[in-house]
């Protein structure tokens, strides 16, 4: 379960890099392109770019908030598990020491 | 590909959008600033031969202008402070006393005098004027009809 949500948690990483590296120079050629030959109005390409850039900053706030969520979780869960192995492995040697002294 | 040229692809592609980011950003802010700003800053309007006596009433305006703007349309009326009469005050006979570029694109201080002719059914009085006046403003790719309008300058006719 973990690991299918980690591969997706990789996957999301990854398309959030690509968006990031591709719309902003898509978009400011584009907006560039339309409003040079007048084909859009440049307040509408305002309106819209800053429409974008809203719609991407709460999406990402609120897909980080998640993630961070999301891995925090794993990472207290990981420290717990470890935490225990390290009991265990105490214990385990407290025990062969016992026997150890038996002999 | 190689993960040598795939490097190289992504580094690039990197500063290329945060380029195109900062372009994007400071479009934007300069477009909000433009699309704000006054076409006269700390400006006033005021008559400089009150009480007017002669046939022309003499105008000065003094502020200062950041971005280019063309003078397109312009109105200017009296109303008498006491009945709230109408005159309407005729720009088409303007003449300029002072500066030939109240209708120019010059930014900066500004300092322009103009008059215009009294009506000629106005009678002795004190008077509001106001100014509507319309430009064409353009800044870096920026362009944008602003209005500006000044009230209650005071007019005294003798």
């Amino acid at each position: 379960m973990d690991k299918v949500k980690n591969q997706k948690i990789q996957k999301q990483v990854e398309r959030w890099d690509l968006f990031a590296r591709l719309t902003p120079t898509l978009f400011l050629a584009t907006s560039l392109i339309l409003v040079v030959f007048d084909v859009v109005p440049l307040e509408y390409a305002f309106y819209i770019g800053l429409t974008g850039f809203t719609i991407t900053a709460v999406s990402w706030w609120w897909w980080a908030i998640f993630t961070i969520r999301y891995l925090i979780s794993i990472l207290s869960r990981a420290s717990t598990n470890l935490i225990d192995v390290n009991n265990e492995i105490k214990i385990v040697k407290k025990e062969l020491e016992d026997l150890k002294d038996e002999r | 590909m190689k993960d040598k040229t795939y490097r190289l692809v992504k580094a690039a592609t990197n500063i290329i959008s945060g380029l195109s980011m900062t372009t994007l950003i400071v479009l934007g802010v300069s477009y909000i600033g433009f699309n704000n700003a006054f076409v006269f800053n700390n400006s006033g309007i005021a008559v400089t031969n009150n009480p007017v006596t002669g046939g022309q009433i003499n105008f000065i305006l003094e502020g200062s202008r950041r971005h280019e703007c063309i003078l397109t349309k312009v109105h200017s009326d009296a109303f008498d402070d006491a009945t709230g009469e109408r005159f309407a005050l005729d720009f088409a006979r303007k003449v300029y006393i002072r500066s030939d570029d109240y209708l120019g694109s010059d930014t900066g201080e500004v300092d322009h005098q103009w008059g215009v002719p009294t009506p000629d059914n106005m009678y002795p009085g004190l008077y509001r004027v106001t100014l509507y006046s319309e430009f064409e403003c353009v800044y870096l790719l920026f362009k944008k009809t602003k209005i500006q309008t000044f009230d209650n300058i005071s007019l005294i006719v003798k």
